[in-house]
């Protein structure tokens, strides 16, 4: 599409200011970790300063943060793998499914998702606890299974639904079985969002507090409860919180930056003629 | 470029899978991992001893609080992680194995109520503040009492006498005693004596009324508009919602009226209420009296933000130098003075006792941070050791000797080198006549405190907020207490 | 039709028997009278809780409060994202730095995000809430003291961490086009606007509806951000229904009630989710 300058720089501009708004406060956790708590409640704020590597320090030696993070990392991990490999066979189906069970089903799954938190923390720590699971990661992780597999059920079923049944049926025609067209013509196609429902799930994953809460102790915590913890009423130790947040933000950097690529447009094969 | 697309699909599919799986495999192949981690500080080295004795059976203590890093860190570390030798001593003496969670308040009480829910009995020692958890665990039989196992148990830590009995009190429902306090505070006016002489305003005496206040408070609100200081304010209370402002509203209310005018005749536990039927008077003058002050002065005198400040921004408004007045918890305002970097704060601040109200009574605040035993614990007999242990009284110089505030359990430790070496007899004097002189259950003992607690605090931050009259606010807050009481049978 | 059931059992069966204990739990309680006040324990109670939370003000307000609350968030989230999405599929020049700049605020546990913008807007200390208010003169408003201001804090910090849902999944939808439409309809001629509302829109109308079904849910659900930035105060102006669940639950300790809170929840955000559901299940 031909476009004029002016456009172009506009849509440049608007875009800087967007980002600009949406970073700013994120940037401010990040200059705020080098602070102290004195330093942090100045008014007016302080851009120039002394930065502080205490807060860093601390972290780092206390030796719960690498506990913590290991324990994120992996429940993280394991709740996106284990829902694409359950959600993605279910989606599949779904996308075929056009009758009243595919139909009641497919709104069952999405229900399952709609509980509140805190209606059902108290079943679940109950639950947990006569399976002797408290304090352990697959606790955890198998709560969280019960928003990622709707989740990413559903964001892939809307996505295998929009793609042409022409290719599924040239594939098959070309002498293809069904999980083999699956594996080679609709999954590739469907990256994109594959790459979007893996995002968000690590992330909502990553950053769940309240189960989180009342199913570990001490050796299966994550990073929001070490956060919450460590930062706390008590003192609102505001440049603890930023530099935790600081460094737990790093792996989803890196988790999106990686798995970006493939929101790209025209990723489709669009092998129709 | 099909291959290739499919390649790097798979590859990434690859690594993730392979990092979950090798991540499964490596955390379920970890070998069992100590709880605690176990570091040594300072330059102390732990020396390992063999004994030829086998060791004793130990008791293992799990224990839930808040206030990690900051409630005994001479036990469990600056970060409340580790074990420090101090606590592997007090284990082995006591043939102990304590664990400590942590979680900010309201987590803290999630997890209880989850742990009561299911009748688990997961911890043995909990975390009970005596402005609703005490009342609620304790009419609700999930803490042990403790008034046999003093003699029962004798133990050497805890000194029943040395112990300011007020802060007994407070933990105390229908005279058992239920929890044992830690750091706790009465009432105080911590202020700016520098600010107050600037605006000519009459410094803070032993028997000043609350009229008093109120002239100086005037004087120095309008001195600092004069002066063109818009951050700074003549008052710094807390009326955030919820039970937040209500531990201090609740001492204007009796100080105000002369007596706890929650109920009829001033009835606090629920015998008492039950035996004659006394009805709330949230709506009657002599609870308004204090409740309007509270709000009003709030409004005139503090900061804009104060509909939702909680103890932590009252305390760090303080601390930054940019209020005259904090009260009546004055320990927040120790806590201010703790980490301010602000000269004046450290110079200018002082304490005195708080102002007579028209009920003639002074304005009061209370609060313990105590610690109780969970009826289901199974190791009741080690965890009262635990339990003595951490309130006694090692633990409490070592608070004292740390935080430097005044607000001590123990008569012993309050008038101890460090502490009157900082502030001064008088001024110690002072904090012991406050907790001395003014009663420790100035509100309602009962079991509904908690929903009490916040249903006060909300109307007063709404009032603060202004969008409620006190009229308006107190009719409701009566028409919602009539119908608690009468749905959790108190009038039948 | 046979592969397609078999495919559908795993995931089924994982979440039924996930999901069963859970909300059998939920239901039977909430027609308890469960006070763990009370030494006795729970007694059967009927609809009772039902009927007192409807009867409770409380309970309307925080309807009211998290029906506006859910309402402002979801709709603005999604047209933001909408439009950066459209924005940023666009070949532009550090599109992808950009990107992964624009997601980052999800990126943050609630917790942190409240205690963000509670930080930032703080009438005393918050860069905007003290500083830059003071500069253009409006240092009496108080952006947290301020019941309205107080809302429409929430929805914004709400909206800030959110948006990137609605961002990717339609920067995914719209991926997902296959180019040879716009191709055409460059060849014809069309003009950008056509373009947009005739190849680009019909195309995200599912990915519009999921993004809306998936942020209603977590809107009414919302219960860190708003905790943490304000309590629900001031007053009642943020108490939205799950602060009056968790109150009543873990405050209150009146577990039936709670659970009755729990479950008119559920029932109201499958109300609103299920015409949703319908439009894209034709």
């Amino acid at each position: 599409m031909v476009r004029t300058t002016p456009l172009k720089f506009f849509m440049y501009l608007l875009a800087s200011i967007i980002v600009t708004l949406s970073v700013f406060p994120i940037a401010w956790i990040v200059i705020a970790s080098f602070k102290t708590m004195h330093q942090v409640f100045q008014m007016p704020p302080q851009l120039v300063f002394e930065p502080t590597f205490d807060n860093y320090r601390r972290l780092l030696f206390g030796g719960q943060l690498m506990n913590a993070f290991f324990n994120s990392l992996v429940i993280s991990i394991l709740t996106v793998t284990v829902s694409l490999v359950l959600g993605i066979p279910t989606a599949y189906s779904l996308s075929v499914l056009k009758n009243r069970v595919g139909r009641n089903v497919s709104f069952w799954i999405l229900s399952v998702r709609m509980a509140p938190a805190f209606a059902v923390i108290i079943p679940y720590f109950i639950l947990m606890y006569y399976l002797k699971l408290i304090d352990t990661i697959w606790a955890v992780i198998v709560t969280y299974l019960t928003f990622a597999i709707p989740f990413q059920t559903w964001l892939l079923k809307i996505t295998f639904e929009e793609l042409p049944r022409e290719l599924e049926e040239a594939a098959l025609i070309d002498g293809a079985t069904k999980s083999s067209a699956l594996f080679r013509i609709i999954l590739p196609n469907a990256a994109p969002m594959i790459a979007s429902a893996s995002i968000l799930t690590f992330v909502l994953a990553w950053n769940e507090f309240l189960m989180a809460f009342i199913l570990t102790s001490r050796d299966a915590r994550t990073v929001p409860v070490l956060i919450t913890a460590l930062s706390g009423t008590h003192k609102l130790d505001w440049p603890i919180m930023a530099a935790i947040t600081t460094v737990s933000m790093i792996p989803a950097f890196a988790f999106i930056t990686f798995v970006q690529r493939y929101l790209i447009k025209g990723l489709t094969m669009g092998a129709v003629k | 470029m099909k291959l290739s697309r499919r390649a790097l699909l798979g590859a990434l599919g690859g690594l993730i899978g392979g990092v979950a799986v090798g991540a499964a495999v490596g955390w379920t192949a970890k070998p069992e991992a100590p709880a605690r981690t176990v570091t040594v500080t300072g330059a102390e080295r732990t020396v390992t001893q063999y004994v030829t004795a086998p060791p004793r059976e130990k008791a293992a203590i799990t224990i839930i609080a808040f206030a990690q890093g900051f409630a005994w860190p001479e036990l469990f570390g600056s970060d409340g992680t580790i074990e420090t030798d101090l606590l592997k001593k007090f284990e082995e003496r006591e043939a102990v194995d304590i664990a400590i969670e942590w979680g900010d308040e309201w987590a803290v009480r999630e997890k209880v109520a989850s742990d009561v829910t299911a009748r688990v009995g997961k911890y043995d020692i909990v975390l009970v503040g005596s402005d609703g958890a005490v009342q609620a665990y304790g009419y609700a039989g999930y803490l042990e009492p403790l008034d046999e196992y003093f003699t029962k148990y004798p133990q050497e830590y805890f000194d029943q006498n040395d112990v300011y009995k007020s802060f007994l009190d407070a933990n105390r429902i229908e005279g058992t005693l239920y929890a044992l306090p830690y750091y706790s505070f009465g009432p105080g006016v911590i202020y700016r004596r520098d600010l107050f002489e600037r605006y000519d305003a009459e410094l803070p005496k032993d028997n000043w009324s609350t009229d008093d206040l109120e002239v100086a408070l005037e004087k120095i609100s309008e001195g600092l508009k004069r002066d063109g200081l818009t951050d700074t304010y003549a008052l710094t209370m807390r009326a955030g919602p919820g039970e937040e402002p209500t531990l201090d509203l609740a001492g204007f209310i009796y100080a105000y009226a002369g007596y706890p005018a929650w109920f009829e005749g001033g009835a606090i536990w629920p015998s008492e209420i039950k035996q004659n039927k006394a009805k709330p008077i949230l709506d009657s003058s002599d609870f308004e009296a204090g409740f309007r002050a509270f709000t009003d002065w709030v409004k005139r005198f503090g900061p804009p933000g104060a509909s939702t400040h909680t103890w932590v921004d009252m305390m760090n408004l303080y601390a930054q130098g940019k209020a005259a007045v904090l009260m009546p918890s004055a320990i927040n305002g120790y806590a201010a003075l703790g980490i301010t970097q602000d000269e004046n704060v450290k110079r200018y601040t002082k304490f005195m006792l708080t102002p007579f109200g028209p009920g003639r009574k002074r304005i009061n605040s209370y609060w313990t941070f105590s610690l109780g035993i969970n009826k289901f614990s199974k190791n009741k007999e080690a965890a009262w050791r635990v339990l003595t242990y951490l309130t006694g009284r090692d633990s409490m110089e070592a608070f004292a000797e740390r935080t430097m505030w005044p607000n001590v359990t123990m008569r012993s430790v309050l008038y101890s080198y460090p502490l009157i070496k900082k502030y001064g007899i008088e001024e110690i004097e002072l904090n012991e006549r406050s907790v001395v002189e003014n009663p420790a259950i100035y509100f309602p003992y009962i079991s509904e405190l908690d929903l009490f607690m916040d249903k006060v605090g909300t109307m007063a931050s709404d009032v603060v907020a202004g969008s409620k009259t006190v009229e308006n606010a107190l009719s409701e807050l009566q028409k919602w207490a009539t119908d608690l009481m009468s749905s959790r049978g108190y009038y039948t | 039709m046979r592969e397609e059931y078999r495919l559908l059992l795993p995931a089924v069966a994982v979440l039924a028997l996930l999901v069963a204990v859970p909300t059998f739990y939920l239901f039977y309680t909430s027609f308890l009278n469960w006070f763990l006040r009370d030494p006795e324990g729970p007694t059967f109670g009927g609809l009772n809780n039902y009927i007192r939370l409807i009867q409770s003000g409380d309970f309307r307000i925080s309807l009211v409060v998290t029906l506006i609350f859910s309402a402002a968030s979801v709709s603005i989230s999604l047209l933001i994202g909408l439009g950066l999405a459209l924005l940023f599929s666009e070949k532009l020049r550090g599109r992808n730095i950009m990107r992964t700049l624009l997601v980052m605020p999800i990126v943050l546990p609630p917790v942190v995000v409240g205690f963000t913008w509670k930080f930032i807007l703080s009438s005393e200390v918050g860069i905007i809430g003290a500083y830059f208010m003071r500069l253009i003169g409006l240092g009496d408003i108080s952006l947290l003291g301020d019941p309205t201001l107080a809302l429409a804090s929430v929805i914004m910090a709400d909206i800030w961490g959110k948006m990137p849902l609605p961002f990717l999944i339609f920067l995914a939808g719209i991926a997902a086009i296959p180019p040879i439409y716009y191709e055409s309809a460059m060849i014809d001629g069309a003009s950008r606007w056509h373009t947009f509302k005739s190849i680009t829109l019909p195309h995200l109308h599912k990915p519009l509806i999921v993004a809306l079904i998936l942020r209603t849910i977590d809107a009414f659900n919302s219960f860190d951000v708003i905790f943490v930035m304000t309590k629900g105060g001031p007053g009642m102006a943020t108490h939205t229904l799950p602060m009056l669940g968790w109150k009543v639950g873990f405050y209150y300790f009146d577990i039936g009630m709670a659970s009755a809170i729990g479950v008119l929840l559920l029932l109201l955000v499958i109300a609103v989710s299920m015409p949703l559901v319908r439009r894209i299940s034709r």
